[in-house]
Order: structure tokens, then C-alpha cells, then sequence
């Protein structure tokens, strides 16, 4: 492996890295409006949060395992879809996590201006 | 059948049993949405390859089932040779034939001990340390091949399906019960754990330095193992063959059950024959100058009773587990009809 190729692969590890946290952000912040997996997904990379489905899906199960979202199948244009939405105890996790960002983002602001 | 069914159906064979359906149709969904959405932009139906660059960017169901099994490890040098899917398959069958040699060992190492005899712990070892390495190795290999095959991207595209025809038999498929149905993997852990145990057999029955150690020297096996050898050797090929049957036709399972039945009893009338043989191993020389050998080999005669005795309980229990399954599974399939 070249060093050009190193610098790649630990730059992209890094921002995984990144990612992950504000993922489960930006799905919570997402789903306070009911929405099944494939809109989500589209909502989500509409707005730049590009996220595959194989890192979504097992997402919104260990959310929902944990008490954040809600779900049931109903049927939507002829076909049985999973709609998932925010639980009370998940928009209540939310709030608190938006006030984190926030404090994150503005101490960050800081010292990245120096 | 078509790449998306095919697709879903080699994903169901990976996905946790109490997951399984949710996760397929919640799946089967979203790949239908994809495609949808991608036909409505472009005006037309795709066709099977464009449906294949679409599966092929949601990764190998391997890939996926990954993201849905607890992760209870992977192995990897550099690049991963394991992944989480297959791990524990690998972590039982290791264990299994790295115990089994451990065993052995350590039951021949404890009689060198009750007969006296000199033990040079260096050599006894690097015995050990080297039959643990070739089992290590040979496990790791298969696996990492099994590894290998299960993530190469291969969708049978055998006829073409209306897409409504096409979801409604995925639902069919992804709701229809799959708890009687044997596991391809524990069909495959079955058939790399005999493999390797078989080749283990054979290379003692070649070698008999790999399990006398030092004492090959002194000791051999008796003639009861001559006798006994072409019977094992056939209930080991058939449990290759029934895992190689169950991989193929994992629904089979009253042959399954039926085999293991077989293959118990087998195998407890071997453990009859050696029982009633007394003698298992014999000095290689019969002189009186040698009665290090003698004695050693008196001690080995001594206390081998107690292991094949541990062994027939074993295997009796077992063969009762397995008369039970069968008579359970044999109900459940004719009440199923």
C-alpha cells in the first residue's frame, strides 16, 4: 500500500468516525415526522447525509430496541411498509442531544478559529 | 429467479432466525422502492443488470447480515479473512477439534505421568503446539474459503417475473416458518470439524509419534484398532456426506436426524469392540529388557476403560437427544403436510 493510499484509507476511517455519532442524530431529528425506511434514507441524502442501507436499517432496529423510535407495518401506495417515528422517550433523548450539538458545535467553532 | 429474489433468499440463509422475516420484508421493501423510484425517473422498467448494480451497491448478503448479526467477533490479518456472520461457526468448530486434541493429549500425557515414565515436557510441547497450529491452520483456511465464496456477488437470473408477482413472492417467501430447516452453516461447521478430525485420524494412524509422543518409541496401538479403523473411517465419511447433503437440501431434516441416529449407534458398537478388546496399546518390543514399555503400556490398558466408558455415556445420551429430535421433527412434518 502506497503512502498516498494510507493517508486515504485513514481519512475515510476518520470520517466514519465522524459520521457515526451524528447519524444517529440526524435520523432521530429526521424521523420526529413518521417516515418508512426508503424515504428516510432519501430525506437523508436529499439533505447531504448520504447513509447506506446497510448501515440504516440495523440503525433504526437498535434505536428502536432501545426505547428512541417506534414502528408498525401499514400499508402505503398498495404495499405493506414499515413506518417508523419518534418515541416520547426518544424525543425527549433528542432534545437533550440537540443541546450537546450545540455546545460541541460552538466549542469546536472556537477552537478551530484558534 | 430472479437477481432480487435470489439475492433476498441467499440473505435469508445468513440473517438471525428470530429477525429474519422483519428484516427481509423490510428489505425487500426498500429494494422495491429503489427500483421504483429509478423506473419512474427514467420512464421504463429496468432491466436485470441494472437491478444487479443496484444489489451489487447494497453489497454481498454477507455484507448485509453482518450489519444485523451481534457482532461476537471476526478475524482479520490485514484484510478480513472472517467476518461476524461466520465467526461463531468458526470459534465452535476450533474449538471443538482444538478440545479434542487437547483431550487426547492431555489423557496420554496424564498416564505418562501414572506410569512413571520420564517425561521430557519440551518435546510433549511442541507436539501439542504443532498439531494445535496445523488444526488452527486448516480450520482458518476453510473458513476464510467459505468467507470468500459466500461474498462473491453470483444472483441466478434463471426467468423473468412481473415486479408485482416478484414482491408477492418475496413476502410469500420471507413469512413462510424456517424453523424446521437445518442451518447451512452448521451444516458446513459439521463438514469442516469432520474433515479436519478425519485427517487428524489419519495422520495419528500414520504417525503415532503425533499422539505417544516420545513413547512411540516404546508403545504402538493394539490390533482391536486395525478392526475398528475402516468402520470409523466410513461413519466419518458419512457425516461429511450429511453435512454436504444438509448444505445442499438444509429442508432434509428427518435425513439428518435419521443419519445422526445411525451414526450413534455406529459408533457406540465401535466403542463395544474396543471395550471388549482390554487391550489397547502394546509394547513395540516384548523382551524383558524392555519393561519401561511393558509397564507403560499395562497403565494405558489400565485406565483406558474410564475414557471409553465416558465416551459410550456420551454418546448414549446423544443418540437419546437425536431419537427424541427425530420423533419431534417426525410429528412436525407429517402434522405440516
Amino acid at each position: 500500500m502506497t503512502p498516498s493510499q494510507d493517508n486515504h484509507n485513514l481519512f475515510e476511517n476518520l470520517k466514519l468516525e465522524l459520521r457515526r455519532g451524528s447519524l444517529v442524530l440526524a435520523v432521530l431529528s429526521c424521523l420526529r415526522s413518521e417516515q418508512y425506511g426508503y424515504t428516510l434514507r432519501k430525506a437523508l441524502s436529499d439533505r447531504g447525509m448520504e447513509i447506506e442501507e446497510g448501515t440504516l436499517y440495523p440503525l433504526l432496529r437498535r434505536l428502536e430496541t432501545q426505547g428512541l423510535l417506534l414502528s408498525e407495518w401499514r400499508e402505503a401506495d398498495k404495499r405493506n411498509k414499515r413506518f417508523y417515528r419518534l418515541s416520547p422517550l426518544g424525543a425527549e433523548v433528542l432534545e437533550k442531544l440537540l443541546a450537546e450539538w450545540s455546545s460541541i458545535d460552538a466549542a469546536l467553532k472556537e477552537i478551530v478559529k484558534g | 429467479m430472479q437477481p432480487v429474489e435470489s439475492y433476498l433468499n441467499n440473505l435469508a440463509k445468513l440473517l438471525p432466525a428470530d429477525q429474519r422475516d422483519d428484516i427481509l420484508r423490510e428489505l425487500s421493501e426498500d429494494i422495491n422502492s429503489e427500483i421504483e423510484d429509478k423506473e419512474s425517473q427514467l420512464g421504463r422498467t429496468l432491466g436485470e443488470a441494472e437491478k444487479l448494480e443496484i444489489l451489487k451497491r447494497r453489497g454481498t448478503p454477507l455484507q448485509v447480515a453482518a450489519g444485523y448479526t451481534q457482532n461476537k467477533g471476526t478475524l482479520a490479518f490485514g484484510p478480513q479473512l472472517i467476518g461476524p456472520v461466520l465467526f461463531p461457526f468458526y470459534a465452535r468448530v476450533l474449538l471443538f477439534n482444538v478440545g479434542l486434541t487437547l483431550l487426547v493429549l492431555g489423557s496420554v500425557f496424564a498416564v505418562f505421568v501414572l506410569s512413571g515414565q520420564a517425561i521430557h515436557v519440551k518435546e510433549f510441547l511442541s507436539n501439542v503446539i504443532f498439531q494445535i497450529f496445523i488444526q488452527l491452520v486448516a480450520v482458518t483456511v476453510i473458513f476464510a474459503l467459505v468467507e470468500r465464496h459466500l461474498n462473491s456477488h453470483s444472483y441466478s437470473k434463471k426467468r423473468a417475473k412481473t415486479q408485482d408477482d416478484l414482491v408477492k413472492q418475496i413476502v410469500e417467501e420471507a413469512v413462510k416458518p424456517r424453523k424446521h430447516e437445518i442451518s447451512r452453516f452448521d451444516s458446513i461447521a459439521v463438514l469442516i470439524a469432520s474433515a479436519v478430525a478425519l485427517l487428524w485420524m489419519q495422520s495419528l494412524w500414520v504417525k503415532p509419534v503425533l499422539f505417544f509422543g516420545p513413547a512411540a518409541s516404546l508403545i504402538t496401538f493394539a490390533p482391536v484398532w486395525q478392526m475398528i479403523y475402516s468402520p470409523t473411517l466410513f461413519l466419518m465419511l458419512m457425516a461429511i456426506v450429511r453435512a454436504c447433503i444438509n448444505i445442499a437440501q438444509p429442508n432434509w431434516i428427518r435425513f439428518r436426524d435419521c443419519v445422526a441416529v445411525f451414526l450413534n449407534v455406529g459408533g457406540l458398537a465401535i466403542l463395544y469392540v474396543l471395550l471388549q478388546a482390554r487391550i489397547w496399546v502394546v509394547p513395540i518390543s516384548s523382551s524383558a529388557a524392555n519393561s519401561g514399555a511393558q509397564h507403560l503400556a499395562s497403565v494405558i490398558n489400565q485406565w483406558a476403560p474410564f475414557g471409553l466408558w465416558i465416551a459410550a455415556a456420551i454418546t448414549l445420551v446423544q443418540t437419546v437427544h437425536d431419537l427424541v429430535r427425530l420423533y419431534k421433527n417426525w410429528r412436525w412434518g407429517s402434522s405440516n403436510k
